[in-house]
């Protein structure tokens, strides 16, 4: 201790000539502009998945039906209150917010006596704060809580797949199946917009827990069409997948055909306990056995009937099998499916045509209820000049002479009409059997839709022209020019638009922009119509007719005729999965019709 | 440190060692035998530093485990010695004659997860949790959330929906659904 | 000499002896005691924690800590919790340094999950200049924070002032100002916002200027050299028998630094040497302390000099709603102001923790240690001897 340690610390007076470092107005500071103050949410681009909800630690989120916003289709309608009286200024909500919508902005003083204000809609009830740009947005960059990226699917490259039939998708690993289902928020939009409102989130849970027996469980419970959804299914949900916002959706068809694929078909009875079916004593025929058919009979026969159904081809599956090529839908998949719908007591009769080799009348007689899910079957024509040669065919004739393996003609030029799936289907077909016939592909597909507006699927007429064939959209076809007796090509002119002002179908062409496709053979695929030939003239005067000569149905996929049901194409979609939830409904409508509740 | 592990492996009958990192190795030994590693590895391994006693209960198998964590500040390595005790009647030798603090821990355990140690001071003392009835509060059967809810009163108003619950109610109410919803992760 | 001049010097003599052997049982009906309770609400205790206090005139003869003032069982809480849900509650474990709670609870679960490898560099700079900048904060309280409890309110003053401005780059970094979350398992919340290093270097040339002005203050002042002097004097072999670490341990020349003996982040690629002194009492304990703040201040420009400009802030990762974590157990430990900081946590492969529990140097240092080091001190002297142990209440409740 010396005299220095009494006087040094009279330095500090020094600093009592120095300015003050108070803030002049505290009651006004500007937060930082990361600061994480109240919400502020933009519900325009919200889409109510609850996924913040979800992550808040506190408990601190609700989701509410909110005024003026309407639940459709990829949106619940629903929007986040928050509750302050929990929450933690933590931001994950923010972090992890499927769509971006959700910040918090930086304002954090908010004075006010009544304690139940403090819970509020953020982007609803009126705070002065949402024009404040600063605040907490999700950090930048490559902070992600979830993966946006889709785990990439297995293809058969081009040059192996062009001149087969051989199925061109490969199908996921364990490995990669989960890491796709772990990208997975669990929010359930997409169940909504399924048509057979699957059990989506369910069954990719089940995938995540690798309890794959618990996901076929999941499957069957409203498509007992697995195998063949997993592969051709339009796949709706991925439309509308809450992922999709800010990165690529869910495989969710890619995944749906993983939990089939991985049950053996042997142990399906097991996993799905339908070894012993009580039977209640009635009977139900089904035309057709479609989707349509084949999902009313699963649910009729798990529901107790006995089940026959009628087919007029020799092999089941209807447009499923004589639709769509073998490389996108082999046909011992379609088997699997249709083995056990059949093994679980449902009988067949293959090459019986309802209507010629015996009537709906007898049916109508025989059985308790009838289901009809036909189909639609008949191709349709363009009917310009020239369509009645001999070698303008119809795409779905053609796909089915594919399948039965006819020898179908198949010369070195052809022409497709139609921009549609079904389109790219034999568009496909014809360049495989042209690779195996030639060693080369001339195939061009055209149609009236411009590039962006064709109805196929973006990755069909990719995949085509990996293929090698030519997709030239955007030409309406004028007439085929036939120079003795032979086919020499089809004259088209631009197409600039397909409907008028009140949306009726009026193509508008610019006349002077032609085109002439070479060709020995034309396909023409512009859409198909259905066959109500199998019923006679007494009962179709029963039934009444419903918009765009479809026959009414109830919501239970009754007709006028209360023993008649009708689904499938000839009703919705058309496409396979409204098939099998038309066919499931109308199992219950007709257990409803015959049981009663 | 491997080579010191198996050196005591066969005297303290050590079972199941985990190398979690290169400084750092759990090993499980038999209730009876812990409180000798610990004294074995203090006095004659330079682990003087004591760094935490802490208890897992595994209720599925009705054990706790103890666990006592040594630090070696000479050579910069941990060893975490661990023991399984019964979860009914819980009682473990105590070790506050080793280190100063041990007591402290001991009398936690007791107040949170029920543990007696005999012979350890204050032990019966409350720590954190003056005047507590409930069970243990630390156990895992021990729910928080219901205690919360069966204590405290939630300010009324709350009301959530399921987005897909809400949707399935307002565009397709009647359709046929997946009957099998699966629990929670556990 | 001159202490006899002032009369400093204390007759012991002319005090009434003590009659009672100190820390036996003691029966307060003889009347020859009193028992006063310091806290859980006093300005001298930091947070909320009680000290019994058995005294005969001004000396404690015995002394009982209580704590669960601020119990709200934490560590439950989060083994309810999903593996990233664990963070915002962590860091009320302690109000004092956060940010450790923060990198504890990530660094955990990035051990037993294996991602531990695929943390981006940018990241870990960015973790640890906000351990750094949080010891800082820490300390422009805790420095000056000893001479308050000397009745030397000045330096409070000057530090708190300064602290704010750190806990203002901290609101720029991290979006808030004392409960930052800002460490999440993978990475960090945030890159370094615009002209941030440039409004933290002023903010240091600022505490440069403070760390001379409160040496001339607190460490050539009389009175603190007076009673901080040879008060609550821990020796080495004290620190294993009951657990010290940090400045604690520092100050009586064991040394022990965390981020020397066991480097984290990237403290190996950073140029320190953690200052010990040898008295072991509160003079020494607080200028070891006074000599870390300098070290802090070097190693936060240092961190900055070095830090990649640009850089991934997050590892890819499981979606955050399903991460399960396979069964497993690890115990990680980092060098926070107060000392050896760590975390025991235990994964059963499910979405959530099986057991997490904070190892805090308080647990030993303001239990065990402090109610053996106030027998025989002066009633007076009890809060500046808490305060000297850096007293972290929350992190013994959890």
């Amino acid at each position: 201790m010396s005299l220095k340690d009494i006087l040094t610390p009279f330095t500090a007076w020094s600093k009592v000539v120095k300015e003050p470092v108070t803030i002049k107005d505290p009651l006004n500071r500007e937060a930082a502009p990361r600061y994480r103050g109240f919400h502020d949410n933009d519900i325009d681009t919200c889409i109510g998945c609850g996924t913040c909800e979800a992550i808040c630690e506190n408990e601190a989120i609700d989701l509410v039906p909110v005024d003026g916003i309407e639940t459709k289709d990829g949106d619940s309608g629903l929007r986040p209150k928050i509750d302050y009286g929990r929450c933690c200024w933590c931001a994950l909500c923010v972090d992890i917010c499927t769509t971006n919508s959700l910040r918090l902005t930086n304002a954090y003083k908010w004075v006010d006596t009544d304690p139940d204000n403090f819970r509020f809609v953020p982007g609803v009830d009126e705070k002065d704060w949402y024009k404040r740009e600063e605040g907490w947005r999700k950090p930048e960059p490559n902070y992600e809580f979830y993966g946006l990226k889709r785990v990439e699917m297995g293809e058969l490259h081009p040059e192996e797949r062009e001149d087969s039939f051989v199925e061109m998708i490969k199908g996921y690993s364990k490995e990669q199946a989960e890491a796709e289902a772990d990208r997975c928020v669990e929010c359930g939009i997409c169940t909504a917009t399924c048509p057979a409102h699957m059990g989506i989130p369910e069954y990719i849970k089940a995938i995540r827990n690798d309890d794959l027996e618990e996901g076929l469980r999941i499957l069957y419970d409203t498509n007992p069409l697995p195998e063949i959804c997993g592969r051709i299914c339009t796949h709706k949900c991925e439309t509308v997948c809450t992922i999709g916002h800010k990165g690529d959706p869910l495989s969710i068809r890619w995944l749906k055909r993983y939990i089939a694929d991985q049950n053996p078909s042997e142990k399906y009875k097991k996993i799905l306990e339908t070894d012993i079916l009580k039977k209640n004593g009635k009977k139900v025929a089904i035309i057709g056995s479609g989707p349509a058919g084949l999902s009313a009979a699963h649910y009729l026969v798990l529901l107790g009937y006995e089940v026959e159904i009628f087919e007029k081809l020799e092999k089941a599956g209807g447009m499923m099998r004589y639709g769509i090529p073998e490389y996108r839908l082999p046909y011992d998949q379609i088997d699997k499916d249709v083995n056990y719908i059949l093994s679980l007591g449902v009988k067949i009769h293959y090459n019986v045509t309802v209507g010629k080799d015996i009537t709906l009348k007898k049916l109508g007689e025989d059985f308790d209820a009838v289901f009809a899910g036909t189909g639609l079957h008949l191709g349709r024509s363009t009917r310009i000049e020239g369509t009645d040669h001999e070698n303008v065919y119809q795409s779905i004739e053609l796909l089915r002479k594919i399948t039965q393996g006819e020898e179908i003609y198949v010369p070195e030029k052809i022409v497709v009409i139609g921009g549609g799936n079904v389109a790219m289907d034999i568009t496909r077909s014809l360049a495989r059997l042209q690779n195996q016939k030639y060693g080369k592909v001339q195939v061009i597909a055209t149609s009236l839709e411009t590039e962006e507006k064709m109805p196929a699927d973006r990755e069909e007429v990719i995949e085509a022209r990996e293929e090698k064939a030519i997709v030239n959209p955007g030409w309406s076809p004028q007439r085929i020019e036939i120079v003795d007796g032979k086919i020499k090509g089809l004259h088209v002119v631009q197409c600039l638009s397909l409907f008028d002002e009140t949306g009726n179908f009026n193509p508008q062409c610019n006349m002077e922009n032609k085109n002439f496709f070479e060709a020995d053979m034309i396909v023409e695929s512009i859409g198909q119509g259905m066959d109500v030939s199998y019923i006679s003239e007494d009962i179709k005067e029963h039934l009444e007719l419903g918009p765009r000569g479809r026959f009414r149905v109830n919501d239970y996929f009754q007709t006028s005729l209360p023993w008649l049901f009708m689904g499938g194409d000839t009703i919705q979609g058309p496409d396979v999965i409204h098939g099998i939830a038309n066919g499931h409904k109308a199992a219950l409508g007709i257990d409803k019709f015959l049981i009663g509740e | 440190m491997k080579d010191l592990i198996e050196k005591l492996t066969e005297d303290f009958k050590i079972s199941d060692v985990v190398y979690q990192r290169p400084d750092l190795a759990f090993v499980t030994v038999p209730k009876g035998v812990a409180i000798s590693l610990v004294t074995e590895l203090r006095d004659f391994e330079g682990f003087s530093h004591f760094v935490m006693m802490s208890c897992v209960d595994w209720i599925e198998e009705g054990k706790f485990q103890l666990l006592y964590l040594l630090h070696n500040p000479k050579t910069k390595t941990d060893v975490g010695v661990k023991t399984f005790i019964d979860r009914e009647n819980a009682e473990m030798a105590s070790a506050h004659h080793l280190w100063k603090q041990v007591w402290t821990y001991q009398r936690e355990l007791k107040e949170a997860f029920g543990i007696d140690f005999p012979g350890s001071p204050r032990v019966d003392e409350n720590f954190v949790v003056e005047g507590w009835t409930e069970m243990p509060h630390m156990r895992r059967d021990f729910n928080t959330k219901e205690y919360s809810q069966n204590t405290y009163f939630p300010r009324p108003g709350r009301e959530t929906n399921d987005p897909a619950e809400y949707m399935r109610k307002k565009l397709y109410p009647n359709e046929p659904i997946t009957a099998k919803k699966q629990d929670n992760d556990k | 000499m001159i202490n006899k001049f002032l009369g400093f010097e204390p007759d012991k003599d002319k005090l009434p002896s003590l009659t009672a052997k100190i820390g036996d049982d003691i029966d307060l009906s003889s009347h020859k005691y009193q028992k006063i309770w310091l806290g859980p609400n006093h300005p001298g205790v930091t947070g909320n924690m009680a000290v019994e206090l058995w005294v005969q005139g001004n000396t404690v003869v015995k002394a009982k800590t209580h704590v669960g003032y601020l119990h709200r069982g934490f560590e439950k809480l989060i083994e309810r919790r999903l593996f990233v849900q664990g963070f915002p509650t962590s860091i009320r474990m302690c109000v004092a340094e956060p940010d450790t709670n923060e990198y504890l609870i990530a660094t955990c679960t990035e051990q037993l999950s294996g991602y531990d490898k695929a943390v981006p560099e940018m990241a870990k700079w960015l973790r640890m200049l906000s351990l750094e900048m949080a010891r800082l904060q820490g300390l422009l309280r805790g420095v000056p924070g000893q001479g308050g409890t000397f009745a030397l309110g000045l330096g409070v003053q000057w530090g708190v002032y300064l602290r704010d401005l750190i806990l203002d780059r901290f609101e720029e970094l991290t979006g808030a100002r004392v409960y930052h979350m800002y460490i999440i398992p993978g990475g960090v919340r945030g890159l370094l916002p615009d002209g941030f290093k440039e409004r933290m270097e002023d903010n240091l040339r600022d505490i440069d200027d403070f760390i001379i002005r409160i040496r001339k203050l607190m460490f050539h002042n009389s009175v603190f050299k007076k009673r901080a002097k040879g008060l609550a004097r821990i020796t080495p072999d004290m620190v294993d028998k009951y657990g010290i670490v940090g400045t604690n341990a520092r100050g009586c020349g064991v040394k022990r630094d965390v981020r020397k003996d066991h480097p984290y982040l990237h403290y190996d690629q950073l140029d320190f040497d953690p200052p010990t002194d040898t008295d072991g009492d509160i003079y020494a304990r607080t200028w070891v302390r006074w000599q870390e703040l300098i070290q802090t201040v070097d190693l936060i420009r240092q961190i900055m000099a070095k830090m990649p400009e640009k850089g991934d802030i997050k590892a890819e990762m499981p979606n955050v709603l399903h991460w399960k974590i396979p069964k497993g157990e690890t115990y990680v430990r980092l060098e926070s102001g107060r000392g050896e900081y760590g975390m025991y946590y235990v994964t059963d492969g499910s979405a959530k923790p099986r057991r997490v529990n904070l190892r805090g140097p308080s647990y030993t240092h303001a239990i065990a240690l402090l109610e053996d080091m106030l027998v025989g001190a002066d009633v007076a002297d009890v809060h500046a001897i808490m305060v000297s142990l850096q007293t972290c209440p929350p992190e013994i409740e959890r």
